[in-house]
Parts: structure tokens; C-alpha cells; sequence
């Protein structure tokens, strides 16, 4: 008799489909086949997951046929199955999954959607706080640099491909050219989390990087001097007026200690 | 983060497992349901349906119950995930905990389904463990539910009820008591699904869970699927019946995960759950009068009906006054905990 571990072990090889199915006679099921009946639980982890990934990727599946779609998520779920058991994680490596297979060599912008579908899911399960007012800092003294604090949820994404062009073109339950926004042409995309749902706005070199440099506590200072870098004509007023409106800023603190960059 | 909830018990009525189609009209409706019940892992990040569900729990008594720790598995639970477990319970301040007797890890994945134990003294020992590990964490009991499923193990040296009974024996955990879930394994294992309920400690039954099962036909073999996708079948009502005759009301949940229909279908099957409830305690009642009365003096074998306005439930007297008086056991066990009206 196997010892529990090893027991488990083969039977999670089987429902994944990685090994054949353990022996017969290690299993009851009445006066069933047992394993047929076994099949019902590789079954039931299949089709489950591969609603996970459906609901996480829903554009991904219009572009590339609800039946492929079906086929590349079994093959997903048999080779990287979930670590753990908080399935809002699952579906991190898909995209670069996607990337691996051969039909869809000649449309990267497929594995592209799908990264920014997952960022959105990302973004859907992340926190949102209650966002400050600029008025709020009128009279406060906060020094050349201050630390803006952004909310947690924003995600900042860049592609060679037009994907937020895709995915908004898919938004819409009428008919769409599949082809007429798959153009090689960059974007950059902020989204983040607005009550249920989420905000996705288009952003230049210069303001993705400001933001950029700010979600990730580098400073006023170093994200201006990065934004002009990129456009001497970049409006730091403007972006921080914008930066306010969209609802993104937490918090403005003095820094403890001054960045040197 | 951790935010201060007035403490709500679970009362002995039918509450509604809470799906995220539902939860703008719960906010907005605010219907009347005994209690809600939440998947821990779905409240396990800081999304929308965090910041409803806290705004629910400070109108309605909640359960959180917990679909992936994977209690047997011989590798012990997860530490990460059962402290994301403990952070659940902290922030939401639910009334009952509960998990399953099953394994879902093994091998470094998660399979995102149930699967039974081999029910001998090896798994037993693994799973009492980990059962430990876990009320120790969450510093509190949990409840530990029976499984549906569709094999079984040959070399199992006892059955799944004497198994949680033992369990219960070593770890002090509650159960929470899916008659579903007995309805199919009964029927695809084959055995007797009273006789496994009747197995089962009833003091230390805290929950009892209710839904609809698919049925399936492979071959020859007629195969009940769990897929909480539809209305509590004739069948497991019956089976209900049979466990709240024997453990008195207990709080029991509506569950409905696939083909979710609207709010109203949910509360609809809860009530029923009250009123078949409400009507078993009714009638033993009733039938315990009839048996005191008839020591003394005979009775006429119509009840008043005014006399049982006080229940709170007039619409039963008056059915059972109808019936005229159904044939009932004469010497009933006790049945601890109070009778509670649906509301």
C-alpha cells in the first residue's frame, strides 16, 4: 500500500494527465469503472481552470477562437497547473505561454492582449484607497522632491503592438475587424482600479515615465527629470493637475531622506 | 485595515451562499436572508468585493468557508495560505469557519477540486494535524464538512462518517454536514446515505449546506455530478428532513455556483429550508404534547389552532390541524437548541 504522500502524488499526475491514470484496483466506484470515474475529476480541474482563464482573458479568447483558446488553456493547465489555491494568481505566465505556440507565431499581438488583460485582472484585485485632492496641499510646505504616493492598483504597460486599440475594439458587442487595429505601433497604457472596474488611458513616452518613476517612490524630482529627458516640452503642472484628477494620488509626504539621484 | 464588526451569531435558519452576480443587489436590496457565506479565497485580495463584503457584514451574520487548504494532503496545509486564511477571519470577523475533508495539493499543484482521502489510520493522523494546526492558528473551531465524490479507496479501513467522527473525537473541530453531498456519494458509491448522516456525531454538526446536483449518464453508469447548478432536488429534501428530524434546526446554507440564477430563486430555496425546518419541529411538538396529554386524559385528535397562534408560524398549525393529526413516534429523543421561526 502506497504511503498518503505518494498516493496523492500519482493520483495529482493523473487528474493533471501528466502520468497515466493509477491502477485500477487501487480504486472503488460501486459498480462503475473506476476509472472512468477518475476522468470526472480530471475533468472537473480542466474545465474549471479553463474558466478561470476565461474570465481572466476574454478579449484573448475572441481573437483567437473560443475552441483554440480551449485547447492552448488544457495544454497551459497540464504543464504550469496553479502553486496555490488563491486562483486570482492564476494566469501570470499565460501570456508568455502563449508566446510559445507555433500557430500563433505570426500574431504576437495575440500574447500581447493578453498581458494586458492580465495586468487588468492585476489591477481588479488590488487596493483602492482613498485618493487626495490637490487643494489639500495649498499651504503645505513640501519641499523641492516630495514623495507622491500613487494608488496601489495602477499598472503601467508598454507594447510594440496596439493593444489597448484591441482590446477597447472588443469592449463592443458588434462585429469588429479583427485585423483593422492589429498595427505595429507602440503604446503605453496606465489602468488602474475604479470601484469595480477599471480605468485605462493611453499615456506619451514622457508621462509614462513620470508616472513610472513615481509608483515606484523615486521622487518628484527624479520623475520630472526623467519626463523632460524624454520631452523638453513636458508639462509638469499639467501632469500633476492630471495625475490628481484621475483619482491615482494617495498621499504626498516630505522624503526622511532626500534621494541623491 | 482591521476594522471593528458588531459580533452577529448564526442563527438556526436558512442563510444564502453570497456570489459576486448578487452582491450589488445585496447592497442595494438589503433582503432578508439569515446569513451569508463567503469562499475564503475570494476575499483573500483587496478588490471590489472586499470593500461589499464589509459593508454586508455589518448588516448580516457571515460564514467564511474555505475551499483551499487542502486539510488532507500529507504534506501538512500551507503556512502562506493559511495566514492568508487568519487575515480573512481577522477582517471579517465571521461567526463559523469551515473547510473540507479533502485533498487539493499535492505534487507542487493545486488541482482546484475535491478529492477523497484514503480513509485509514495513516490519513486520519494527517489530517487531525493539520486540523490542529489550523483551529491553533485561527484560535478558534472550525468546521470540517463531508465530501461528494465519485471514487473511494480499496484499501480504506473505515468509511468517511466514522472517519469525521473520530476526527471530531481527536481535534474537538464541529462539522459541517452537506447533505448534497451525501445524496451523491451515497448514490455513486453506493452506500446508505441516512445511515451515514446517522453515523455522524449530531451534537457536533454547527452547519448544514443544501444544493442541487447534475445527473449524469456514462455507459451504464449514472453518475451524480456536484455542481451546485441548480434547485435542492426532491431527494436531498428528503435527506434533509431525515438530519434536521434527528439534529433539530441548524444553520443551512442555500449554495448555487454555476448557472447562478437570480437573487430571489436563492432566497426562494432558503425559505423552503425554513418552512420544512419549521415544520419538523412543528410537528414533534405537537406530537410531544399529544403524548404528555395522553397520560392524563384523552385528547381530541384535532389541535386547536388558536391555541398555537404563539408560534409565530399560524399557517403550520393550521396545515397540521388538517392533517388531523399524523401518525408520530410516541417517545422522541430531545433535540437541543431553540425552535426558531423563519422570519
Amino acid at each position: 500500500m502506497l504511503p498518503l504522500e505518494l498516493l496523492q502524488t500519482s493520483m495529482a499526475r493523473s487528474v493533471l494527465a501528466i502520468e497515466p491514470l493509477v491502477a485500477a484496483k487501487m480504486l472503488t466506484a460501486g459498480k462503475a469503472d473506476p476509472l472512468a470515474r477518475l476522468r470526472i475529476y480530471q475533468n472537473n480541474t480542466r474545465s474549471s481552470l479553463t474558466a478561470v482563464l476565461m474570465a481572466v482573458f476574454p478579449v484573448t479568447v475572441r481573437l483567437v477562437d473560443e475552441r483554440f483558446f480551449r485547447f492552448v488553456a488544457s495544454e497551459f493547465i497540464r504543464r504550469h497547473p496553479p502553486a496555490e489555491s488563491r486562483l486570482a494568481r492564476y494566469g501570470a505566465g499565460f501570456p508568455r505561454f502563449l508566446k510559445t505556440i507555433d500557430t500563433l507565431s505570426d500574431m504576437p499581438i495575440v500574447a500581447e492582449t493578453a498581458r494586458l488583460e492580465w495586468t487588468i485582472a492585476e489591477a481588479l484585485d488590488a487596493a483602492c484607497l482613498p485618493p487626495r485632492i490637490l487643494a489639500e496641499y495649498d499651504s503645505t510646505n513640501l519641499g523641492p522632491s516630495p514623495d507622491i504616493l500613487l494608488q496601489p492598483s495602477l499598472r503601467l504597460i508598454v507594447s510594440h503592438w496596439s493593444i489597448l486599440s484591441v482590446w477597447t475594439a472588443h469592449q463592443q458587442e458588434a462585429a469588429i475587424d479583427q485585423h483593422s487595429a492589429w498595427t505595429r505601433r507602440p503604446q503605453r497604457v496606465a489602468l488602474w482600479r475604479a470601484g469595480d472596474s477599471v480605468r485605462l488611458v493611453l499615456l506619451d513616452r514622457a508621462n509614462f515615465a513620470f508616472r513610472h518613476s513615481l509608483k515606484h517612490g523615486l521622487g518628484l524630482e527624479h520623475a520630472t527629470g526623467r519626463a523632460l529627458a524624454l520631452d523638453p516640452a513636458f508639462d509638469l503642472l499639467a501632469a500633476l493637475v492630471r495625475l490628481f484628477g484621475d483619482g491615482l494620488v494617495t498621499d504626498v509626504r516630505i522624503p526622511r531622506h532626500p534621494l541623491s539621484n | 485595515m482591521t476594522r471593528a464588526f458588531q459580533s452577529l451569531a448564526i442563527p438556526a435558519t436558512a442563510g444564502i451562499g453570497l456570489r459576486s452576480p448578487h452582491i450589488k443587489e445585496m447592497l442595494s436590496r438589503r433582503p432578508s436572508a439569515g446569513w451569508l457565506e463567503v469562499h475564503a479565497e475570494n476575499y483573500m485580495g483587496d478588490g471590489a468585493g472586499v470593500d461589499a463584503l464589509e459593508k454586508l457584514r455589518e448588516t448580516y451574520p457571515l460564514s467564511v468557508h474555505g475551499v483551499g487548504l487542502s486539510l488532507g494532503s500529507a504534506r501538512g496545509v500551507d503556512h502562506d495560505h493559511l495566514q492568508r486564511l487568519r487575515k480573512v477571519c481577522e477582517r471579517f470577523q465571521p461567526d463559523l469557519v469551515s473547510e473540507h475533508l479533502a485533498w487539493s495539493v499535492a505534487d507542487g499543484a493545486y488541482l482546484n477540486d475535491l478529492l477523497p482521502l484514503r480513509y485509514d489510520e495513516e490519513a486520519l493522523a494527517i489530517v487531525a494535524r493539520n486540523v490542529e494546526t489550523v483551529q491553533d492558528t485561527l484560535k478558534r473551531r472550525v468546521l470540517i464538512e463531508n465530501l461528494s465524490a465519485y471514487i473511494a479507496f480499496a484499501d480504506s479501513s473505515m468509511n468517511e462518517a466514522e472517519f469525521l467522527a473520530e476526527l471530531v473525537e481527536r481535534t474537538g473541530c464541529g462539522l459541517l454536514l452537506d447533505v448534497n453531498n451525501v445524496q451523491v456519494s451515497a448514490h455513486n458509491l453506493q452506500y446508505d446515505a441516512e445511515a451515514f448522516i446517522d453515523t455522524l456525531p449530531g451534537d457536533s454538526i454547527g452547519e448544514i449546506h443544501l444544493a442541487g446536483h447534475a445527473t449524469n449518464q456514462v455507459g451504464a453508469d449514472t453518475v451524480l455530478i456536484d455542481d451546485h447548478g441548480s434547485r435542492v432536488p426532491p431527494v436531498v429534501w428528503t435527506l434533509y428532513q431525515h438530519a434536521i428530524s434527528r439534529l433539530g434546526p441548524r444553520p443551512t446554507l442555500i449554495e448555487w455556483d454555476t448557472d447562478v440564477p437570480v437573487l430571489d430563486v436563492l432566497l426562494g430555496e432558503a425559505m423552503w429550508a425554513d418552512m420544512l425546518s419549521a415544520s419538523i419541529m412543528f410537528n414533534r411538538k405537537q406530537a410531544a404534547r399529544q403524548t404528555a396529554a395522553a397520560r392524563p386524559r384523552p385528547k381530541p385528535p384535532l389541535v386547536s389552532f388558536e391555541n398555537e397562534a404563539g408560534t409565530g408560524m399560524p399557517v403550520l398549525a393550521a396545515f397540521a390541524a388538517a392533517k388531523a393529526g399524523p401518525a408520530m413516534p410516541l417517545a422522541l429523543p430531545p433535540i437541543q437548541g431553540e425552535y426558531h421561526a423563519a422570519a
